[in-house]
């Protein structure tokens, strides 16, 4: 595939947007509109962007990144229009700022490459922390920084200029900059952390110090959950952490260890906190307490189930029943309005980029690209599989975003750096 | 160097092989069952406004209609123009309470399927038909409104069979409510209203309440006698005063208080016209447990009858429940303890005894029709069950006339017509009795099997009898029926 069919492909994306609209727009009783040319214009520019930026500053990037992401973007947004139209229009304006900062960062690692983040590595750590702790400022006070609480989770910051108020999840940062962070340190250690072996009878087990930072991170996701109540912030940091620990090693005494320490703080956080419980019961049983903790869920289910296999069209279904349906839940929404068909191929899609990200970092021969690229891969596909699982009722709902179709700034840009560095990766390891 | 990335990376895509299995299973598997799903509103919302098909009665009343909205041609109104007097039959369509009775049980039926859904399309592109269909009921119009009006504002019901068929002819619950109030901006209200209302407006007494069958049950008795040959209407019992019960301070007397005839011993036919107490409780025991409760389940107690919906089972105690219990027993033997009957239940008794013995499936729709008036679907007569020999059926029937002609059922004679019953009084506890009164005519060709029962002894009170109250009525619904045929 050559640039030439990326750029086909982004325009076919743009255009699949647009026509959504369009049929959105039908099935409201309207036609084709100003939001019909302005989603086609914005799904252009940001996307077209982006890929003129590839074109001039990693050109032997992997081609197939972009149009996955623009297609599953594409879909999610009729979904966010037709649910929100309000919404829709912010959306489109984090788009755009999403192409423009992924633009940006592909312009600061022209030269340098991404060994200049290596550098930086600390900063990035103590980014992560920070961010990760925002959330926790007071809620009122006369710092114009403060943290939020939204649905009894404290993972949202607001910050007031002046006149208008700008509010943004910082857990969807962090995970980003955690990655570059274990990619770069990890990457240095390790010959070391790999040698580090003690036997116990016939059981090799790393040095117990080698574990102190696997407590540690534990931890702090601990924290995350009991102080944010953020259940999926808090596993997908745990997990990103364990997991590059092994991609890293391939010790596979921290997938034991780390999984122990999971199911110690599974049954340690449902034992102790009432919402932790009310989430495993909802999940259990949604129908059992259908009027309160079970509805979302049983809703989801309901959206799902009366799509069925083609879905009532766009516009004609009723995903407006779904609590949050244009956030955590805007999966379930598109499987009411596109049905098995549509959530199949959104599935497919989602497989396809993560398979395409995971493929970057084994063909790569630098070792901290190939954990940068693996770390990038794992996190996205992660949070997918949660996130839906969630939806689907194959996991609890651990409410986080679902990566490119959540309507939300914070999760659409972050996901667009995502792919900044992740092509990034790919160019270098071509070029 | 890879093996540990491609194992997280196999994980995860292993991770999106389950999604994919849990969506197809959500969406294709069980999508069905989720969309029916009672508490799911989306079927529901997507028929606002829509066309419904029209309900008729037998002669071809219209009981439920789709009339378009006047200011909108394209949106549609629910419309019961017979109001109140079928509404436990018919029911009702709401999006916010759910669908009662027909409109519940034919609701697939009933719906327009035109409603732009991507599955409806390729319905229509198959060519199947997407408009509204009807269905028509068994009820007789003019036998529905008899029977509502005869139970004059009295809490009861009237349910009235074809033997032979097992075809609802009318189906009455009293007090009643309009349908009509539960379409419009007024429908929260109104059903808040009538949830509250003490006289239970909205519970179908006919098929969905249960009460003390008293000595209808009798028929039961006097059925199980027969046909297990213990006696037959001639048989002679001991004649007291008042029944003393085995092992037990409790006595069983007669509604009047003293013998049942004029003699040292009666006949069955005799107690039977009469409704002696003391005699049943005595039959009772003399058959026992095993006979009576076999008999019981046989006319359909403890049975889950088929029918449009599910109506309340009818409840007779276990044989095993009597074992050290013959008092218990006595008592059971005149309707009374723990046996519970709906009105649905022992019009299907007076049937069955009017079919010499056979019990028909009892049904309310005759026939489904598309909206070109193509009949899909016609409702067969069937035989549910046989409740008792031709003969003994044939002797009971003998014996229910002369209830009717010189005993205690006398109010429910038509002139020129010989008309089979029994009545009930089902004593309560405190208060007015619940009244009965089952029967069925003419004896030699039953075209009709009824029950009427009334709460609390109706506007009488605490001294109405299933002759006084009860009676009346059967004998207006009767009356109605036999003189519209000629």
């Amino acid at each position: 595939m050559t640039r030439n069919s990326e750029a086909a492909l982004l325009v076919a994306a743009s255009g699949l947007a647009a026509f959504g609209v369009i049929l959105v727009n039908l099935a409201g009783g309207g036609g084709v509109d100003a939001q019909v040319a302005l989603t086609f214009l914005v799904f252009l520019i940001g996307f077209g962007g982006f890929h003129l930026a590839i074109r001039q500053w990693a050109p032997t990037a992997s081609p197939h990144l972009l149009p996955l992401a623009a297609v599953i973007t594409a879909l999610g947004f009729v979904e966010v229009y037709r649910l929100d139209p309000d919404r829709s229009a912010l959306q489109r304006w984090w788009l755009l700022i999403g192409g423009t900062l992924a633009v940006a960062l592909m312009f600061a690692l022209r030269r340098g490459g991404l060994s200049v983040l290596r550098r930086y590595r600390y900063v990035f750590l103590l980014s992560a922390v920070v961010l990760v702790l925002l959330p926790l400022l007071p809620v009122s006070g006369p710092v114009p920084l403060r943290g939020l609480v939204q649905n009894g989770s404290r993972l949202w910051v607001r910050l007031s200029l002046g006149v208008t108020t700008l509010q943004f999840q910082p857990g969807e940062l962090t995970k980003l900059l955690l990655v570059v962070f274990l990619a770069s340190y990890l990457a240095e250690r390790q010959p070391a952390l790999t040698g580090m072996t003690r036997k116990l009878g016939p059981f090799r087990i790393p040095e117990p110090r080698q574990l102190v930072p696997v407590f540690l991170a534990w931890a702090v996701s601990f924290a995350v959950l009991v102080y944010q109540r953020d259940l999926g912030a808090s596993l997908l940091l745990f997990a990103v952490f364990i997991a590059m620990l092994y991609a890293a090693t391939g010790r596979s005494a921290y997938l034991t260890t780390g999984g122990l320490l999971f199911g110690a703080g599974a049954v340690l956080a449902w034992s102790t906190f009432s919402h932790v419980q009310r989430r495993v019961s909802a999940w259990l049983s949604p129908f059992a307490d259908y009027d309160d903790t079970g509805y979302q869920i049983a809703q989801s289910i309901f959206a799902m189930g009366t799509g069925s296999l083609s879905g009532s069209g766009l516009g004609l279904g009723r995903p407006f029943l779904i609590p949050n349906a244009e956030t955590d839940f805007v999966f379930a929404a598109l499987g009411e309005e596109l049905g098995l068909a549509g959530t199949v191929a959104v599935l497919a899609a989602y497989a396809l980029l993560v398979a395409v990200a995971f493929g970057i970092s084994l063909r790569g021969k630098d070792l901290f690209r190939k954990l940068l690229a693996g770390g990038l891969a794992f996190v996205l596909g992660l949070q997918t599989f949660l996130i839906i699982g969630g939806v689907v009722r194959l996991l609890p709902l651990t409410g986080i975003t679902l990566p490119f179709m959540s309507y939300g700034g914070s999760s659409l840009v972050s996901n667009f750096l995502l792919l900044a560095l992740l092509a990034r990766v790919s160019h270098e390891e071509r070029a | 160097m890879n093996g540990p990335t491609r194992r997280l990376a196999v994980a995860l895509l292993a991770g999106f092989a389950l999604l994919l299995l849990n969506v197809t299973y959500v969406q294709a598997i069980a999508g069905p069952r989720y969309r029916d799903d009672p508490r799911n509103e989306r079927t529901a919302l997507t028929r606002i406004g829509k066309e419904r098909g029209m309900i008729v009665s037998a002669d071809g009343t219209v009981l439920a209609e789709s009339v378009a909205s006047s200011d909108d041609p394209q949106r549609f109104l629910r419309r019961y123009p017979e109001g109140e007097v079928f509404a436990h039959a018919v029911g009702y369509t709401s999006l916010r309470f759910g669908d009662d009775a027909v409109e519940d049980a034919y609701a697939d039926d009933l719906r327009s399927r035109r409603d732009l859904t991507i599955s409806d399309l390729l319905a229509a592109l198959l060519g199947r038909d997407l408009r509204p269909r009807s269905v028509q009921l068994t009820i007789d119009a003019d036998l529905q409104r008899t029977a509502f009006e005869a139970l004059n504002g009295q809490a009861g019901a009237v349910v009235a069979l074809r033997p032979d068929t097992g075809e609802v002819l009318a189906l009455v619950s009293a007090p009643s409510f309009d349908p009509n109030g539960f379409v419009g901006p007024d429908a929260v209200t109104e059903r808040e209203r009538l949830l509250e209302d003490a006289r239970q407006p909205l519970l179908d007494r006919a098929t969905g309440e249960s009460y003390s069958p008293g000595s209808t049950f009798k028929v039961v008795v006097a059925a199980a006698a027969i046909e297990e040959a213990v006696a037959g209407p001639e048989s002679r019992f001991p004649d007291p005063l008042e029944l003393t019960l085995p092992g037990s301070t409790a006595v069983i007397r007669n509604f009047d208080r003293g013998p049942c005839g004029s003699g040292d011993t009666v006949t069955l036919r005799e107690a039977f016209r009469k409704s002696c107490n003391t005699i049943f409780g005595q039959l009772a025991m003399d058959l026992g447990a095993e006979l009576l409760s076999t008999q019981a389940n046989r006319f359909g107690f403890n049975q889950e009858i088929p029918f449009q919906w599910n109506p309340l089972t009818s409840f007779f105690p276990a044989a095993g429940s009597f074992e050290n219990d013959l008092p218990g027993l006595a008592q059971s033997g005149i309707g009374e303890r723990d046996v519970q009957a709906t009105p649905f239940q022992m019009a299907l008794v007076a049937s069955a005894v009017a079919n010499q013995g056979i019990m028909m499936r009892p049904f309310l729709v005759k026939r489904v029709a598309d909206a070109d008036g193509e009949v899909l679907r016609e409702t067969e007569a069937e035989i549910y069950d046989r409740a008792v020999a031709p003969a003994t059926a044939e002797l009971l029937a003998g014996m229910m006339e002369q209830v009717v002609t010189n005993g205690t059922g006398g109010r429910a004679a038509v002139s020129g017509v010989r008309v089979a019953g029994k009545t009930g009084t089902a004593q309560a506890d405190q208060g007015a009795p619940d009244v009965w009164f089952i029967g069925f005519a003419p004896v030699d060709d039953p075209t009709i099997a009824v029950a009427v029962v009334i709460e609390d002894g109706g506007a009488v009170g605490e001294s109405a009898t299933g002759g006084s109250v009860a009676a009346p009525v059967a004998q207006r619904v009767l009356a109605q029926w036999l003189q519209s045929r000629p």
